[in-house]
């Protein structure tokens, strides 16, 4: 029939690169286990978003954030190496996800109340993470590029601090999705590699499949049939794993594996069968390699795009054969939906999540009103190391007693 | 290099308060300090003798003892001696404040200007002699009106720091200090009296018209005074007349300053003969 034995080589072909396509996604996951890959790129990722390429800087101050801290096991180090695989390999022990509301808070918490976590910063006297005190202390976070984006935050915010809490989560999750593009880009090469290598190691030849597929039979219609039963629904997330696939890929008989050796896909001895030209180097050498390849870049597109390609090819395969009619499916979009932290906040305001205190006038600062600054606003000297020390205490026992004779001069006082 | 809190000995003199500038006060700091947000007020503990016994610690710093870390000097920005002179001993950033917070602001030590009272803050050092404290109150309103802010942005250092209770300085009242303050900032405070430059003229017969005499002056004056004193009549006031001189007024009860004005001519007067120098 015409079309029909076409599209059922495309599905069988298809069906075998979703297998193996999640056979290389499964070994993946499993180096990714291994080398916390993602963890290293969300470290470059809030690098790069905090102006600190050496991680030394805000970046410490930031993973050593209770906020964050508590998120991974271990104490921070910046490494010493800039390159992403040398620090991949050493292995981390930092988070492969932040979650937005916690770095904004934890931002907002070192501007306020600086840095370092002692009995200073977490005294009930100590500073309100209000939209005053941040900016009043925004020096804290000694970093010229993010003092300004958190100012401009806050000015954006017209005196709510939820909202200025939202624009850092938006700022923080712009940057985010940068580093899941690096992370894509670099799976991708990962994957396909590693999906060269299946590919070779069980000689899966799109050309010898396709070959045998449009010869035999009883193999397509066995491989079309199991294709069908795999439920396209389950399609965002197959929950085949490595083991099940493999099984599944020896299971079909089909021309894979070195048990013929090299030139395998061929039936020995059975010329009809051969693809075209008879020529040898065609046939052994060039057939091989193209198809592997073949297979390779196939895989890596991953497997959710191979079951849309299924679910379109079944599509119009039902049209050709109105009686096994399925049901029409829309590709998936798989960009997750975006946030509606802005909406939430502001419908709601004050009682959204991540309220972490409404300003409060302690002090009278805020008794100025919004938008009247009580003090000129520039602080020169941030926090650092000599900011934590006072001498009022003073021992004067370890130098002598000034007496009144080497006292210096007064002027004054007299009229 | 000089540093930015240049202006102080000059706001303070304004004021009518007694200035000395501690050697190279210009040019000393930890670097130099911040936008300044306001005062700090502290005091020294440190021992019950002499006017000002702290400076020397004050200015270089703590040596490491007893398993203590050396706090590297200026400790301050002001010391202020129990006779109400103001010691200009830093003119950049001091570690005076440590971790705390006021009004908000946590870097005491790079937006607060501190002032060291010379107080043991014990029990036998209180109450604080009434010219220190007054010209503690006038001190802090001279450069808060100079920074143009308010008496809320003086704090003690009892309240600024974290974790509070931290620091029990200044032994006094920090809301009654900020009322005089207030007060001197809103002018109904009662004007300071200065020290007259000349005593009252004589009458019936008695001593009169001699002039203050301070550090730095000489003649036949001061070579009497030093004469009634038994130190060396060389006629120059020196350091070493001045202690004399402070020694004697703080056994007669008088102020403690080494300036000689009316009231410790009358003192002198009533010694006979010579005077005895208290054991110290």
């Amino acid at each position: 029939m015409f079309g029909s034995e076409i599209l059922e080589v495309a599905i069988g072909i298809i069906f075998i690169y979703i297998l193996v396509s999640i056979l290389c996604t499964a070994i993946r996951e499993g180096i990714e286990s291994w080398l916390k890959t993602r963890a290293v790129y969300l470290e470059d990722g809030i690098r790069e978003l905090l102006n600190d390429k050496t991680g030394e800087g805000l970046t410490t101050h930031f993973y050593n954030h209770p906020l964050i801290f508590s998120l991974f096991s271990g104490g921070y180090e910046p490494s010493e190496s800039s390159k992403l695989l040398t620090r991949c390999v050493k292995g981390t022990n930092l988070p492969s996800y932040i979650p937005a509301k916690n770095f904004a808070l934890a931002l907002m918490d070192i501007a306020a109340r600086g840095p370092v976590t002692n009995a200073a910063s977490s005294d009930p006297y100590t500073p309100l993470v209000c939209l005053d005190t941040v900016r009043m202390n925004i020096a804290n976070l000694k970093n010229e590029s993010v003092q300004r984006v958190v100012l401009t935050a806050i000015d954006c915010a017209q005196g709510n601090l939820n909202r200025a809490q939202a624009n850092i989560e938006a700022w923080y999750d712009g940057t985010m999705d940068r580093v899941s593009g690096w992370y894509k880009r670099q799976t991708q090469w990962i994957v396909f590699g590693l999906c060269l290598a299946v590919t070779v190691a069980l000689n899966i030849n799109t050309i010898t499949i396709v070959d045998y597929l449009s010869q035999n039979n009883e193999a397509r219609a066995a491989l079309v049939k199991r294709a069908i039963e795999l439920d396209p629904k389950d399609s965002a997330s197959p929950d085949l794993n490595y083991d099940a696939v493999k099984q599944e890929l020896n299971s079909m008989s089909l021309p894979i594996g070195w048990t013929a050796g090299w030139g395998a896909p061929r039936r020995a001895g059975d010329p009809e069968s051969k693809i075209g030209t008879k020529s040898e180097w065609w046939n052994d050498i060039f057939a091989p390699f193209l198809g592997w390849f073949m297979t390779a870049f196939a895989a890596t597109l991953g497997a959710p795009f191979w079951f849309d390609v299924l679910n379109k090819v079944m599509v119009i395969r039902s049209t050709v054969k109105p009686h096994e009619k399925s049901p029409e499916e829309a590709s998936e979009d798989r960009q997750f939906p975006t946030r509606q932290v802005e909406e939430t906040r502001n419908t709601n305001p004050g009682t959204g999540q991540g309220n972490i205190g409404v300003p409060i006038a302690r002090t009278g600062l805020q008794a100025n009103g919004v938008g009247v600054l009580p003090y000129h606003w520039q602080t020169r000297n941030p926090m650092d190391n000599e900011s934590s020390i006072d001498g009022c205490d003073i021992d004067i026992s370890t130098r002598p007693a000034t007496s009144d004779e080497e006292l210096p001069a007064a002027e004054g006082g007299v009229a | 290099m000089i540093y930015s809190l240049v202006w102080l000995p000059q706001v303070l003199k304004s004021a009518g308060l007694k200035v000395a500038l501690v050697d190279g006060w210009e040019s000393r700091g930890r670097g130099d300090v911040g936008q300044i947000f306001g005062v700090i007020c502290h005091h020294t503990v440190g021992s019950k003798n002499g006017n000002m016994p702290s400076l020397g610690t004050l200015t270089r710093g703590r040596a490491a003892s007893n398993g203590r870390p050396a706090l590297p000097g200026p400790l301050a920005q002001l010391g202020l001696g129990r006779d109400g002179t103001y010691y200009m001993i830093a003119a950049g950033r001091c570690n005076h404040a440590g971790e705390g917070s006021w009004n908000g602001l946590t870097n005491g030590n790079g937006n607060f200007i501190g002032i060291e009272a010379e107080n043991t803050g014990l029990a036998d050092d209180f109450p604080w002699p009434k010219v220190q404290m007054d010209a503690y109150s006038r001190g802090v309103a001279a450069i808060l009106t100079h920074l143009g802010r308010g008496a809320d942005c003086c704090a003690g250092h009892k309240e600024y720091a974290l974790p509070q209770g931290r620091k029990p300085d200044p032994s006094f009242d920090m809301n009654a200090f900020r009322l005089s303050v207030a007060a001197t900032l809103r002018g109904t405070a009662p004007p300071l009296t200065p020290i007259p430059a000349q005593e009252p003229p004589a009458q019936n017969g008695g001593h009169g018209g001699r002039v203050t005499l301070r550090r730095g002056a000489i003649g036949e004056l001061v070579q009497q005074v030093q004469k009634k004193l038994r130190i060396p009549a060389d006629g120059n006031f020196g350091p070493k007349t001045e202690a004399v001189v402070r020694a004697f007024q703080r056994e007669r009860g008088l102020v403690p300053d080494g300036i000689i004005g009316p009231k410790t001519w009358v003192e002198l007067d009533t010694v006979s003969g010579f005077y005895e120098l208290p054991p110290t």
